[in-house]
């Protein structure tokens, strides 16, 4: 969640090195002063910016904006971000770039009111705004203002500033020349931070809305103050905090996006506003759309918005790179070279900083350099852990093949099943949901994207199917879709797919290639490697916009897309699906009863049997994008 | 385990011993390899140690055991002698020797070997009768002995301390068993209840029944190879305990896993290897040990001062138990133990105050030794107890009754209908701990039980918070009303002590450890239930038919604090540590993989079916 990457931002300066950093901040001080402004926007509100700006003045330079509802801080003109001497951002400051770094309306010091993921509005009129028309003032006043600039501007951010990013680009500025939305907030209903499929992500919404969703009356500089959760153990508080109704007493009225969450039960027209793809139409700038394979936030915008404005811009110039990195780990907060337990041999954030991102901006910004080197698709594939570069995304020779779930518990890329009436049950229990990560903690660990699923499949309430060990490599590379058959003992359930690698009982990391990754040496025989889980709420299945109760033991197709996946699962491995009915408490609880979750009470929560067919007929699959060599 | 005091025991001595001088040993005592000849005329090796200084009488000090009295060889001495340091530097003239038919003696090893009460010929011999004969060579052919012998030994040389005493050769003075190996279908090393200890004896066995021709220093190679880094997916992948004896594993070449496998009943081979019924007439202090945290012989600590206790009640008997694992009172240092911090060294104690002081006394008359009869360290309060016999006088039953919605209250309820249900499927057992581990989890009786409570296979009854500190001493009873749709089922039944939300953690805790509501196992037992009214006659259920399931958790001594919570979970497996019941009634040794049923349990708290825990309160 967003919490996080703010939180992120102060800890980037505990993992870059000390004595580096000190140079780079003594060289950021003797070579850039700082300059904080009310940038005025069309409608009279001005916003708050700081220019960190060379004083070089031999040549023009050209401007990167990042737009954040985390706050620009700190502030005073002479508080140097640590983010501009104690990350890679450095980078841009020794290439001479203009950073400047502003407080979106109503936030922190910047005057206006704000609106979570305000929607864009293609037709504005006048003094009508958005973020878009946000940009397109700062942009405006920066190149006429700012000292020494080159009348090409960049924009980045990521998460929530992903979003703005994407945004940016809608404005149509002339001088804004390049966008790199990065894990952008995209969908908040069917995949990004608050829903996915529309189940809610109530642990990740509910601790950070406390704080963030908090009124602003007047400008602040302080961020405003959580609630404290009275635990170490968010399994344990978010059961016994029971149905939504509760939480929201907890976050009394003044936060009002809360509100609307329960205000908007389903994909209506309120979402649709707030859906980033709907609006990326006509874009101009050059587009870098960057994303964590591992991101338990955004993984899903990275992926769509790159799609939405491959679909609807066929001349954009528009890049994607997808690596295996926690949500903004390319960043500069982690070094890329494991996620959790699971090791890449290589430094993927440095790779993707030296060789494309600032390429990339050199390039648009600078006119300075190549764009060449970068691919059109630059992702890397876990398992194999090399990058692949690809002229589109999905590759052009994925096939789609079905793999077949089976009574014995296997996979099979053949349907064997004879018989009628197959299927596999479990009592999903609304008072034991199956946890989404081990151990009690009490803040999502983002970790859990490739942890160990052992302990899952050894629940009752937890499927598991798995091929025989694979005789030969297969890479996946684009979509999954989950096509479970299905059938229940109530009127709604959610469905969670799990996608798992298991590594050979034998495996073991050679440190000589892979490093010591975490550190916590976790025996990785027979690990059982997350490398992809989504969830549908059942009653979503056929239509976001309506949803339908399931009638009772009645035989009903659940099929719906995972985010895409990109990893290889190496010969000796097996390919193994989980299937379940709770993610706790990533995904708040169904209660199994076809109702409008938000207004269920304690009492509405019920047991059900679940059954998954895998018979001749009733065959319940997942398609795999599978590359062929 | 047995085995694992053999590598434990090499620890204990290693910190025990540590800031001893290395050549302490060797500077202070001679040492003697020979062997002795019973009155069968075996003979049986033996290494003993005689201090160099000549000017003193000196008692005997005898551990007797299964793993090897080495070093082996006149000038091969080891870094230490005895049961501790302080023993060491008092002197004694240590006698170390290896039991009938393992290692360097000859004659043939037999699991627990049984008691032979009247023995008519000299072919008769048993363990009472090798040490009398041992006892008989010693006083006669070593000098300057006092003509005092004691004996000790942890685990199954503990077994051998306790097998010295029907019979006993008049010049034993003090026997001090520790986690000694007592009762293996009851509630030692290979079955709790008649459940079988899968992991720990399937990893043991590979190990110590070997095959030998004669005497050897060294066994050969284990039986197999396993290496597994997953003993959870390990056992589910083996899935049958008869699996453990295909080609891979035991093929049938060990004899005692033979006969842990065809003998899967309490009948006459474990009832011949229950040394209890012949601890009566005793008249030779005792001082029996044991550890709270004990995977392997808490049973048989607790279970030996009570049979001898009972039978012998005149004797001098005396129980210590402490905060220990399997043979942890031997270690230099026990402070801390999984998330327990007891505030001062409690094995340290156990040496200097009980160990040393009881056989200073009773073989050297030196000293006082004036350690209550019981003397007990009470967990949740950390601290030593004496009483004057155990369980304590002031100790009562009271009935903790399981209520709706998970409540656990000294008030029945009294509804009509009350009951919880869950589904134990063989093929998802529950885990006995939380994460992946190649052995067994040597802190799961204190971890934190949060694992399990979230399962949908595990059901819990908790108390409210408590508003007085609560002191359990004793021995606990589950009594459970049941009913399953298969033909039998394991219970495990676990009291538990809920910490409360404000609870801190100590400094330097790992990511997901949190003393908040932390969950700690403070007892745990499991009754397989087709014994429940008989260890010996195996009964069916029948099928949706409640049946009362009632047994002994060992005992306690802890202190549940006021603002804690006590909770109790029950569940139908416990894996691998035990084997899986296929939750069909049958021989389960000759189970096959088909034969393992998906069970519905219930378990009752109506007004009739009152399942309850009957905890051991202290007034």
């Amino acid at each position: 969640m967003k919490k996080y990457f703010a939180l992120g931002c102060f800890l980037v300066f505990i993992i870059t090195g000390l004595t580096a950093q000190n140079t780079d901040s003594i060289w950021v001080r003797e070579n850039y002063y700082k300059i904080e402004r009310m940038l005025p926007m069309r409608d009279g509100s001005k916003l708050f910016t700081a220019f960190y700006i060379p004083k070089d003045s031999s040549e023009k330079h050209p401007i990167l904006l990042n737009r954040t509802p985390y706050s620009c801080s700190p502030y005073g003109e002479n508080e140097f971000s640590g983010r501009v001497y104690g990350t890679y951002w450095i980078n841009y400051l020794k290439e001479g770039y203009i950073i400047a770094v502003q407080d979106v309306r109503g936030k922190f010091m910047s005057e206006g009111d704000f609106v979570d993921v305000r929607p864009f509005n293609p037709n504005k009129k006048g003094k009508e705004f958005d973020e878009a028309s946000d940009t397109y003032d700062a942009i405006e006043w920066m190149i006429n203002n700012i000292p020494g600039n080159n009348k090409r501007v960049g924009c980045f951010g990521i998460s929530y500033p992903g979003f703005y990013a994407t945004m940016a680009a809608l404005s149509n500025h002339p001088a804004l020349k390049a966008v790199s939305p990065q894990a952008p907030v995209t969908d908040w209903f069917q995949g990004d931070d608050f829903h996915h499929n529309g189940a809610l992500f109530i642990m990740d919404g509910f601790g950070f809305y406390t704080g963030f969703g908090k009124p602003r009356p007047k400008p602040v500089k302080e961020f405003a103050a959580g609630y404290q959760i009275p635990s170490q153990d968010n399994y344990d508080f978010y059961l016994k905090t029971g149905a939504l109704k509760n939480f929201a007493k907890i976050m009394g009225d003044s936060i009002a996006f809360w509100k609307d969450l329960y205000d908007h039960p389903n994909y209506d027209d309120w979402w649709k506003a707030r859906n980033a793809r709907n609006f990326v139409t006509n874009v101009k700038p050059a587009m870098l759309v960057v994303g964590g394979l591992f991101d338990a936030e955004d993984c899903f915008g990275a992926w769509n918005l790159y799609k939405a404005i491959e679909e609807k811009n066929k001349n954009t110039d528009n890049r994607l790179v997808m690596g295996p990195w926690f949500h903004g780990g390319w960043g500069g907060r982690a070094d890329g070279t494991f996620m959790g337990n699971v090791r890449f041999g290589k430094k993927t954030s440095e790779y993707y900083q030296k060789n494309i991102e600032i390429p990339f901006f050199n390039f648009y910004l600078k006119l300075k350099g190549t764009v060449r080197d970068i691919a059109e698709a630059n992702i890397f594939f876990t398992g194999e852990n090399e990058w692949r570069r690809l002229n589109e995304w999905p590759a052009k020779n994925v096939e789609y093949k079905s793999i077949f779930l089976t009574a014995d518990g296997k996979l099979s890329f053949e349907n064997k099943n004879v018989k009628t009436n197959s299927f596999s049950e479990y009592i999903s229990d609304p008072a034991h949901p199956v946890p989404y990560t081990e151990d009690v903690h009490l803040g999502r660990t983002r970790e859990y994207m490739t942890d160990d699923q052992r302990f899952a499949s050894r629940r009752t309430d937890v499927l598991t199917f798995s091929t025989d060990v694979l005789t030969e490599d297969i890479t996946l590379g684009g979509p999954l879709v989950a096509d479970l058959v299905t059938s229940i003992s109530t009127t709604d359930a959610d469905f969670v797919v799990k996608l798992i690698d298991v590594f050979p009982d034998e495996f073991k990391y050679d440190e000589a290639t892979f490093g010591k990754g975490n550190g916590l040496n976790y025996p990785m025989g027979g690990y059982q490697m997350l490398v992809r889980g989504e969830i549908m709420r059942g009653k979503f299945r056929n239509s976001f916009e309506k949803p339908e109760a399931f009638t009772p033991n009645k035989i009903t197709e659940v099929k719906y897309a995972l985010p895409d996946v990109a990893h290889t699962f190496k010969k000796g491995h097996k390919l193994m699906i989980q299937i379940q009915s709770s993610w706790f408490p990533l995904a708040d609880r169904n209660p199994q009863k076809f109702i409008d979750i938000y207004k269920a009470d304690d009492s509405d929560f019920q047991k059900a049997t679940i059954k998954i067919y895998h018979d001749a007929v009733n065959a319940s699959k997942i398609v795999l994008p599978v590359l062929k060599n | 385990m047995k085995k694992i005091i053999t590598g434990f025991c090499i620890l204990a001595a290693t910190s025990s011993f540590a800031q001893d001088q290395n050549n302490f040993v060797k500077e202070n005592y001679t040492k003697i390899d020979t062997t002795i000849t019973m009155r069968d005329g075996i003979k049986l090796y033996t290494v003993i140690y005689i201090p160099k200084d000549e000017t003193q009488l000196y008692p005997f000090l005898m551990e007797r055991t299964p793993y090897s009295a080495g070093p082996y060889g006149k000038d091969n001495y080891p870094r230490g002698i005895g049961p501790n340091s302080e023993l060491m530097k008092e002197k004694y003239i240590f006698v170390n020797q290896d039991v009938r038919g393992r290692y360097m003696s000859e004659g043939v090893n037999l699991e627990v070997t049984p008691y032979i009460a009247d023995k008519k010929t000299k072919k008769e011999v048993d363990e009472s009768s090798d040490t009398f004969d041992t006892i008989d060579w010693l006083l006669k052919n070593i000098k300057n002995n006092n003509g005092r012998v004691g004996l000790a030994g942890i685990s199954y040389p503990g077994f051998y301390a306790t097998a010295c005493l029907p019979g006993a050769h008049p010049a034993i003075k003090a026997v001090s068993p520790q986690a000694p190996v007592t009762d293996e279908f009851i509630g030692d090393d290979a079955n709790h209840n008649g459940a079988f200890f899968l992991l720990d004896n399937f990893s043991f066995m590979n190990f110590f029944d070997l095959e030998r021709n004669g005497p050897v220093k060294n066994y050969a190679k284990p039986v197999f190879t396993s290496g597994t880094k997953d003993v959870y997916q390990f056992y589910l992948k083996m899935a049958t305990v008869k699996n453990t004896n295909s080609e891979k594993y035991y093929n049938h070449k060990s004899v005692i896993w033979n006969e842990y496998l065809q003998h899967d009943t309490y009948d006459a081979y474990w009832k011949a290897r229950n040394i209890r019924p012949h601890l009566k007439n005793i008249n030779i202090p005792v001082l029996v040990v044991g550890g709270w945290f004990d995977a392997e012989d808490l049973f048989g600590a607790l279970h030996t001062y009570e049979a001898i206790e009972k039978q012998s009640p005149n004797n001098n008997n005396r129980l210590v138990m402490g905060p220990w694992t399997h043979g942890a009172w031997a270690s230099g240092e026990w402070t801390k133990f999984a998330t327990h911090e007891f505030g001062s060294n409690t094995s340290k104690y156990f040496q200097d105050s009980l160990e040393t002081k009881f056989f200073n006394y009773y073989l050297k008359d030196k000293g006082n030794f004036t350690a209550s009869e019981a003397t007990i360290f009470e967990t949740g309060s950390n601290q030593w107890k004496n009483y004057d016999v155990w369980p304590p006088k002031n100790s009562s039953p009271v009935e903790y009754y399981f209520n709706n919605e998970n409540k656990l209250s000294t008030k029945k309820e009294n509804n009509k209908i009350g009951f919880d249900e869950y589904l134990s499927d063989p093929n998802k057992p529950v885990p006995y701990t939380n994460g992946i581990f190649g052995r067994r989890n040597n802190e799961y009786m204190a971890e934190d039980q949060r694992f399990a409570a979230i399962r949908p296979d595990v059901v819990i009854f908790e108390s409210e918070v408590l508003t007085d500190d609560i002191v359990l001493a004793g021995r606990i009873n589950a009594d459970l009303f049941v009913s399953t749709t298969g033909t039998d089922a394991d219970f495990i039944v676990k009291l538990i002590d809920v910490l409360p939300d404000t609870a801190s953690n100590p400094k330097g805790s790992p990511r997901g450890f949190s003393m908040a509501g932390l969950q700690r196992l403070v007892r745990a037992e499991v009754m397989r239930g087709k014994f429940r009214n008989d260890p010996a006659k195996p009964e069916a259920f029948v099928s949706g038919k409640i049946s009362e399931v009632k047994f002994d958790l060992n005992d306690v001594a802890h202190e549940f604090k006021k603002g804690h919570k006590i909770m109790v979970q029950v569940q139908s497996s416990w894996f691998p540590l035990i084997d899986r019941n296929p939750q069909k009634f049958m021989r389960i040794p000759e189970a096959t993989e088909k034969d393992f049923e998906k069970a519905t349990i219930k378990i009752y708290h109506d007004a009739v079916n009152a399942s309850k825990i009957v905890l051991p309160v202290l007034k």
